[in-house]
């Protein structure tokens, strides 16, 4: 790899290091001496933020070349363009779109189970003076363009709620788990010994415990707060990134390039970070965007069977909530379905793209 | 091969499996003990119990179940026990565990069966033909089809059939009758939604490894060599290039009956109503039946742990060029 001087004039270890024990002071004085400086959500952002910038965006802007090359193999996939953009869309509304939306857990009874715009459905109200039932016919309304539920919570309000908190939870526990099983990975096969052998052994037990299960029990006992949710789902999701990330720095070990710039007298931390973590990082993001599904699906099954977080929205929540009433208002369960559907196939097809461009034996 | 060389590579990986077992006894063990809830907790709904100090309940009732002891005498406890083949007292249900198990699990393994011999038999069709005509039309829409397949959430796919088919349309029951017998042609129709909800994820992912590696092995020389001798091509397809593709295709499938037994089937089991061991675990999670719970993750690591050993074992059986010694 080339050396590169760029914006940072080759510093950037040292002013990434900086950075990262200004956050970690502030996070002490937020631990013992004064109370919430920032939300855990915060914390996170301004450490992966940074980590991502320095060793993610920098070099791809540093190097140019490369980065035309990987863009224009991905781009070759028509599939992982449209995904691409639908998730650039995704982001789009997570960010802006609860300005513009009214507040999805604002009730309002008297405007219960509307139809979205364009259907109409029929509705039985009990007339308190007659005693009898009155079926009427109700109209979708562009007040709510995709009609209410059963509090007669705006639909589309709710939806765009949970689009932030799918993605939210979707890039974050992925993050982790990420940033757990490649260092992982990379400790094991370059300690080898017993290191090796003890982590391993992990990561075994790990992968046989019964996923969804695990999440179930700790989600149940330990609290549902979405960030607790995010944090478990990152926990235990690192197993099959060490697995591969630690067979690829395997095979990478014993590579003519790593045999030189050891015998050229390079330290293990510089082979380490100069050589193998650059190296594994594609496989990295190849694993990282084909994960970000099962992480959203996870959580959202969580919602659905009753065990996410019950003070935010999310897509599962209103699913769950869409299941009782399947026969008066199919569109509560229909819409954010579609949603979860939709985000999840975006996520497969710019995966699959990324891991084709991504892997220099494919030929598109 | 030697025999013995198998022989062996068998023992050690048992005795892996034992090994990695006994980890996630361990580790589930741990987290439900240190929670913050406990199983005697159930005892003070009861309407007898409400009446006198809920302290004292609590207290006789751990004492009865030996809840009382430091964490690692129950675990140790509940080693012994698990060594003997007790497997523990199920506290909601008021049964032995084994006893549970026993009642329940045919209705996993009905739903889990179907939903494999559904899903690998057509998913295998659809890979190999759409691979067969790569490029094509039929192709393209395969290939639609499995992305589609994969991203549909599995419990929304439940949720929609049963608003079409048992709502609106009436040709199902919305819940599943627990009277039927397993394994009659009654029951049969009553699985048809679950298996349909559970199938499709994995149909579309043995789609697509069904294709992959098909497509892998059309490009080799040997089919060339094949096709040069004139044969007939269902003979160049059935003969030359399924023998070799099967080998992949064998693995996914293996894999995704551990997974599946863990994964999706929780949930179809929940919507559906499926007294299953998915239904049973989660009702023992909320009820903090720990026995239960441990038993039932314990079945789960054996089933994947299993199965991993199987699938090699299988190898050598399909693929005599791979040996383990």
């Amino acid at each position: 790899m080339r050396r590169t001087g760029g914006i940072f004039g080759g510093r950037r270890n040292l002013i990434f290091s900086g950075l990262m024990l200004v956050l970690l002071f502030i996070f002490l004085l937020d631990l013992f001496v004064v109370d919430r400086i920032f939300e855990p959500f915060t914390y996170f952002y301004l450490f992966f933020a940074p980590l991502i910038i320095f060793y993610g965006v920098y070099p791809l802007y540093a190097n140019r070349r490369l980065t035309r090359y990987y863009w224009d193999r991905t781009k070759r996939h028509r599939l992982a363009v449209i995904g691409l953009g639908f998730i650039i869309f995704l982001v789009a509304v997570a960010i802006l779109g609860p300005f513009l939306t009214q507040d999805p857990t604002q009730v309002d009874f008297k405007n219960k189970n509307l139809p979205p715009v364009g259907f109409s459905s029929e509705q039985s109200i009990f007339d308190r003076n007659t005693g009898q039932l009155i079926t009427t016919e109700t109209q979708g309304t562009w007040r709510h363009p995709f009609g209410t539920d059963d509090k007669g919570r705006d639909l589309l309000a709710m939806l765009v709620s949970g689009t932030r908190i799918s993605l939210q939870i979707g890039l974050m526990a992925t993050l982790i788990a990420i940033f757990i099983g490649l260092i992982i990975g990379v400790v094991s096969a370059y300690l080898g010994g017993w290191v090796d052998n003890a982590l391993m052994r992990f990561t075994d037990i790990m992968m046989t415990f019964p996923f969804f299960l695990l999440l179930v029990l700790i989600v149940f006992l330990y609290g549902s707060s979405l960030w607790f949710i995010i944090l478990v789902i990152g926990l235990t999701g690192w197993t099959g990134t060490a697995r591969l990330v630690r067979s690829e720095t395997l095979s990478l070990r014993t590579r003519d390039f790593i045999m030189a710039s050891k015998s050229l007298g390079a330290s293990d931390r510089r082979i380490v970070f100069r050589h193998l973590i650059p190296n594994v990082m594609s496989l990295v993001i190849v694993i990282a965007t084909l994960s970000i599904p099962g992480v959203i699906l996870a959580e959202a099954a969580l919602s659905f069977i009753g065990l996410g977080d019950p003070t935010v929205t999310s897509w599962g929540l209103v699913l769950h909530a869409g299941q009782r009433s399947l026969d008066t208002a199919w569109w509560i369960a229909v819409e954010p379905g579609i949603m979860l559907f939709l985000t999840v196939l975006a996520f497969n097809f710019l995966g699959d793209g990324i891991r084709d461009a991504f892997d220099p034996r494919s030929q598109i | 091969m030697k025999r013995g060389g198998l022989q062996n590579y068998i023992i050690r990986r048992l005795l892996y499996a034992f090994l990695i077992a006994f980890g996630v006894v361990t580790i589930t063990f741990i987290l439900l003990r240190i929670g913050p809830s406990s199983p005697a907790d159930k005892y003070l709904a009861n309407m007898s119990a409400r009446t006198q100090d809920p302290a004292k309940v609590i207290a006789a009732v751990e004492a009865r179940y030996g809840l009382d002891k430091p964490i690692y005498e129950q675990y140790f406890n509940y080693l012994v026990n698990l060594a003997r083949g007790d497997w523990g007292w199920s506290f909601s249900t008021s049964l032995p565990v084994i006893e549970l198990i026993k009642r329940h699990w045919i209705y996993s393994f009905q739903l889990i069966l179907l939903s494999m011999l559904f899903a690998s038999s057509l998913g295998l069709l659809i890979g190999i033909y759409s691979a067969v005509k790569q490029y094509t039309k039929v192709d393209y829409i395969a290939t639609l089809f499995s992305f589609t397949g994969i991203s549909i959430p599995n419990f929304w796919l439940g949720i929609m059939l049963i608003m079409v088919f048992s709502v609106w349309l009436g040709w199902f029951k919305t819940y599943y009758d627990t009277g039927l017998p397993v394994f009659s042609l009654a029951n049969l129709k009553a699985l048809i939604l679950p298996v349909i909800t559970l199938g499709t994820g994995m149909m579309a992912g043995h789609t697509r490894y069904a294709r992959s590696a098909t497509l892998d092995n059309l490009r080799k020389d040997f089919v060339k060599t094949a096709r040069a001798k004139g044969l007939p091509e269902y003979i160049v397809i059935g003969k030359h290039v399924l023998r070799n593709a099967i080998l992949p295709i064998i693995t996914i499938i293996m894999f995704d009956m551990a997974g599946v037994v863990f994964g999706g089937a929780y949930l179809t089991e929940i919507i559906f109503g499926i007294p299953g061991l998915g239904q049973i675990s989660f009702n023992a999670i909320f009820a903090n039946d720990y026995p239960v719970v441990i038993t039932i993750t314990l079945i789960g690591a054996m089933v994947v742990l299993l199965t991993n050993l199987a699938t090699d074992i299988v190898y050598t059986w399909l693929d005599p060029r791979i040996r383990y010694d």
